[in-house]
């Protein structure tokens, strides 16, 4: 019996289209997964990242796991200004942070409700995380020209991680926003995020053109 | 299935779609001895040592032939080179030691670093300049800025004679030299450097000193 008594009660606070209906729902389940495991797939290349630091740092000749070839070279990534943006590796930043994602995403599967102020500080977090990882894929594939395959981990995560908190703040009204704006990004979250990875990959791509050619 | 999921993957499958009829139109050209990787033993031993492939040592019996396609701006080869180094000191004229140009194209510096090479070679002073773009690698290496200041430093340091380096550097000649050396890589699929090869078959492993030593020595004890 408590079953359509939940029901009947969560269509009444959550009016839904008919396509929306189903999104809603999906998405209140979908965001602790996406936290717990964006967080600890980010995590794990922060922490491996970090390893491979000291371990360069110990002997200069190192050549990390993940220097595969001229273009997935962490080497001569993490020899680099910008791995070091505010004077210490930024792989320190990661493990600080995802750790934190990932307990957020614990939290939440675990069927807390956080208050307003802490879900919108996760997303000003995160905001600030994808913001960059942005300048980091810019600083990558143009000024660079190398990639690093733990570093492209932690792109990977960092975009759904804020795309989905955002979402789920813009559903539950704690991001004030246009109501279209809302039941558009609601009912086709899915398709923001495709385009935005197919976009970073094909970037991505294209940046290399010349080497993954040669992988054929 | 709602319409998310079904935009989603029609934007995934299109996406798979362009890239993969891109990468398949632009897949490299078969070499004319064959298909790559299947060229006859022949025909690949010839594209291994070429008659202009620099030997930096050479042994007397020509038993055994280490090939290296390397990129002078790539850490990996930096780091394979002090091995290489010690592998030559020590078995002197018992190997052969070809030195093959593979400059990545994400290197901004690799080609012309190349090039400098070869053009201090018109001087007779090819193994110097290609161990100084090694031994210096960490101060010129991975930057997008040209270093073609540095290395005409490193020309004169050797004393050399400047106006005529520097044509040597811009000549197409040598440009096309470089690049013969990279196509014979691509076609005896070489995909990354260091790439070694000993006695025309593909050194797998670790390229450290050690490694190389172990594979040497089997080659000739046979």
């Amino acid at each position: 019996m408590s079953t359509p008594t939940r029901k009947a009660r969560r269509s009444r606070t959550e009016p839904t289209s008919p396509d929306g209906g189903d999104e809603r729902a999906f998405l209140g389940r979908l965001l602790p997964w996406v936290l717990l495991v964006g967080g600890v797939i980010g995590l794990a290349a922060a922490f491996t990242l970090t390893v491979e630091k000291i371990a360069l740092l110990r002997d200069p000749n190192y050549i990390p796991t993940c220097s595969i070839d001229p273009v997935l070279s962490c080497g001569s990534i993490m020899r680099t200004a910008q791995a070091e943006v505010f004077g210490f590796p930024n792989s320190l930043i990661g493990l600080v942070c995802f750790a934190v994602v990932t307990t957020i995403g614990v939290v939440l599967l675990g069927g807390a409700r956080l208050p307003r102020w802490v879900m919108l500080g996760a997303n000003v977090g995160a905001l600030l995380g994808v913001l960059f990882v942005h300048w980091l894929i810019y600083q990558s594939l143009v000024v660079i020209g190398a990639l690093c395959p733990y570093c492209m981990a932690v792109w990977a995560v960092t975009i759904p991680i804020f795309w989905y908190l955002t979402v789920e703040n813009m559903r539950r009204g704690h991001l004030p926003m246009p109501p279209r704006l809302t039941r558009l990004a609601v009912t086709y979250h899915g398709v923001v995020l495709t385009s935005w990875l197919s976009a970073i990959a094909l970037t991505v791509l294209h940046a290399f053109w010349d080497h993954w050619v040669t992988l054929l | 299935m709602s319409r998310n999921a079904q935009v989603s993957l029609t934007i995934v499958a299109m996406v798979a779609a362009v890239v993969g009829l891109l990468l398949f139109i632009n897949r490299p050209a078969d070499p004319p001895a064959g298909e790559a990787g299947q060229a006859s033993d022949d025909a690949r031993a010839e594209m291994l040592v070429r008659p202009d492939s620099h030997k930096l040592s050479t042994a007397a019996d020509g038993k055994v032939t280490v090939v290296e396609f390397l990129d002078l701006e790539c850490e990996a080869c930096g780091a394979a080179y002090p091995g290489v180094e010690q592998l030559r000191g020590e078995y002197g004229d018992r190997i052969t030691f070809v030195m093959r140009y593979f400059p990545v194209p994400s290197h901004v510096n690799a080609e012309l670093a190349a090039r400098a090479v070869e053009a201090a070679g018109k001087q007779g002073e090819l193994e110097q300049m290609y161990s100084t773009m090694f031994r210096t690698q960490p101060y010129w290496g991975d930057q997008r800025a040209s270093h073609r200041g540095t290395f005409l430093g490193f020309a004169r340091d050797l004393g050399l004679d400047m106006t005529r380096f520097e044509a040597d550097l811009d000549a197409q000649a040598t440009i096309d030299r470089v690049l013969r050396d990279r196509t014979d890589g691509v076609v005896l699929g070489v995909t990354g450097t260091p790439t070694f090869f000993i006695n025309g078959a593909l050194f797998q492993g670790q390229p450290s000193y050690q490694g190389l030593k172990d594979a040497i020595d089997r080659e000739l004890a046979r």
